[in-house]
């Protein structure tokens, strides 16, 4: 114990790194509601931001912070959303990124000796395959900004029997990152950060009820915070577990 | 008779396992994208595990012939060089075939009560640890892994016991096209020994099998010093790719 709090220290001190600036092109996925919108509201005054969600343009506008450009990105086709997410790239004009958090997710509750194989293959497409497509293709752009890529894994990737599926692509994420960050060493800084149960509405979209045991969950600001500071530490990966964020809250709004 | 279900059944490991099986008395039925000539016992369904609508075409009449004493889950592909050299499609399919297609078989066979007795996922020794040069490859097996340990206890309320088992670099042809230049074949274990370790732990219903001392000790080192262990590889791996292989 008396020996890992110096440990800490001395990874906060080195990673004071760059705070993302205004200059920075930030790109978060999945970033309509949840964790992702957390976050894009977080960075809204200091960065420029691409957010990517499922839902069309219009639909979610209203909620998206001011000056935020947007893409339509359903991850439940990677290929199409990978497509999506390089034309905007493109149509912004940014040759380079700073930073770029695949957020997005998806899951379903249930036994797994039921789980129909569409829901299997979308939990897989829209969490891993989509995720993985994405950062090869934002290869070049991350290289050439000497950026930072950050995955949002979870705390099941080390196995839940009510969403297999889920847990088996998140543990599949970090896998990716775990050989990315060794890979892109000196190029690219890559990182997963894994959130514990977090206060949003996925529970509620994944058929899952987490009764009284959800007013311990995070809540979504407390845990973009805690992925932000995650994202410039100077670990590959950071697990965000309930002894992480219990005791936590981000300050309110400035 | 008692009757197995392999995949991945033509070369390499599965190959093993189908003749270990046979030999022990199984009727087996094997999976694979070319069927093997002249086995006998053994029934071949041909189809590309890569290929979402030929699984689910074949899935039917694959739990036609179940139910199954045993499942093992052996078909893998990999890709090998840097992250980003390796075309989207590549991925694709390797995801598919390592990945999602086990997950679909296995939740098709428990809904129609095709499986009973054992299944066995073939994930790989890369779980525990970081694998630079196989990014996609490592997670894949992650995630195939962390998929049969999440539906050990589900699944064995409906009487199939779950095995992982995370075989090392193996004596086969798969591995050597993979292999980093210079790797020294002779630390590669045997199929037939991996064959015989993996089928007893899935037999005897054991949660994990390591097969070979090397590779224990290797996931040891990889429990302990993830990082290093990581690092390592780097050196020994990623660093001595030739170009991208998929």
């Amino acid at each position: 114990m008396t020996k890992s709090a110096p440990a800490r220290t001395e990874a906060q001190t080195e990673i004071g790194p760059r705070s993302p600036g205004m200059t920075d092109r930030v790109l978060i996925t999945g970033a309509t509601s949840g964790i992702g919108l957390a976050l894009a509201n977080r960075l809204s005054q200091r960065a420029r931001l691409l957010l990517t969600g499922r839902r069309p343009e219009d639909a979610v506008r209203s909620v998206l912070p001011a000056g935020a450009a947007y893409a339509c990105a359903d991850q439940t086709s990677p290929e199409a959303a990978v497509a999506a997410i390089e034309a905007a790239l493109a149509r912004l004009g940014w040759d380079g990124l700073d930073l770029a958090v695949l957020n997005a997710g998806t899951g379903f509750v249930g036994d797994p000796a039921d789980e129909p194989a569409a829901r299997l293959r979308a939990t897989l497409d829209a969490n891993l395959i989509a995720a993985l497509l994405i950062s090869r293709a934002l290869y070049p752009r991350l290289a050439s900004a000497r950026g930072r890529l950050v995955l949002v894994g979870s705390t099941a990737r080390r196995g839940a029997a009510d969403f297999a599926s889920y847990a088996a692509s998140k543990a599949g994420l970090h896998g990716l990152a775990r050989a990315l960050a060794e890979e892109w060493r000196g190029r690219v800084e890559v990182r997963i950060v894994h959130p514990g149960p977090t206060a949003t509405a996925m529970h509620a979209k994944a058929g899952h009820d987490p009764g009284r045991l959800g007013r311990l969950f995070a809540p979504p600001d407390t845990m973009a915070m805690l992925i932000e500071r995650a994202a410039g530490s100077a670990r590959p990966v950071t697990n965000l577990s309930f002894s992480r964020f219990a005791w936590r809250r981000a300050p309110g709004p400035r | 008779m008692k009757r197995a279900l392999v995949t991945g059944a033509t070369h390499g490991l599965g190959r093993t396992m189908v003749a270990l099986l046979i030999e022990r008395g199984y009727a087996v039925v094997a999976v694979d994208r070319v069927a093997a000539a002249g086995r006998n016992g053994v029934t071949d369904f041909v189809c590309d595990l890569a290929d979402r609508d030929a699984v689910d075409r074949m899935l039917p009449r694959l739990i036609g012939t179940g139910p199954f004493d045993l499942v093992v889950f052996n078909a893998g592909v990999s890709a090998t060089g840097r992250f980003e050299e390796v075309p989207a499609e590549a991925y694709r399919r390797l995801l598919t075939v390592n990945a999602e297609t086990p997950m679909v078989m296995a939740a098709a066979l428990m809904r129609a009560g095709a499986a009973r007795g054992a299944m066995c996922f073939v994930s790989s020794l890369s779980h525990f640890t970081g694998y630079p040069g196989a990014a996609a490859y490592a997670a894949s097996k992650d995630a195939l892994a962390i998929y049969a340990i999440s539906v050990r206890k589900p699944f064995a309320r409906r009487g199939v016991s779950v095995t992982l088992a995370c075989p090392g670099p193996l004596r086969t042809e798969h591995a050597a096209r993979h292999a980093p230049d210079g790797a020294d074949e002779n630390l590669r274990l045997e199929p037939a020994t991996a064959a015989r370790l993996i089928l007893d732990a899935a037999l005897t219903g054991r949660r994990l099998v390591v097969p070979g001392r090397n590779a224990r000790l290797f996931a040891l080192a990889g429990r302990i010093r993830p990082q290093a262990v990581t690092r390592w590889m780097r050196r020994l791996v990623f660093e001595r790719l030739g170009r991208a292989v998929w």
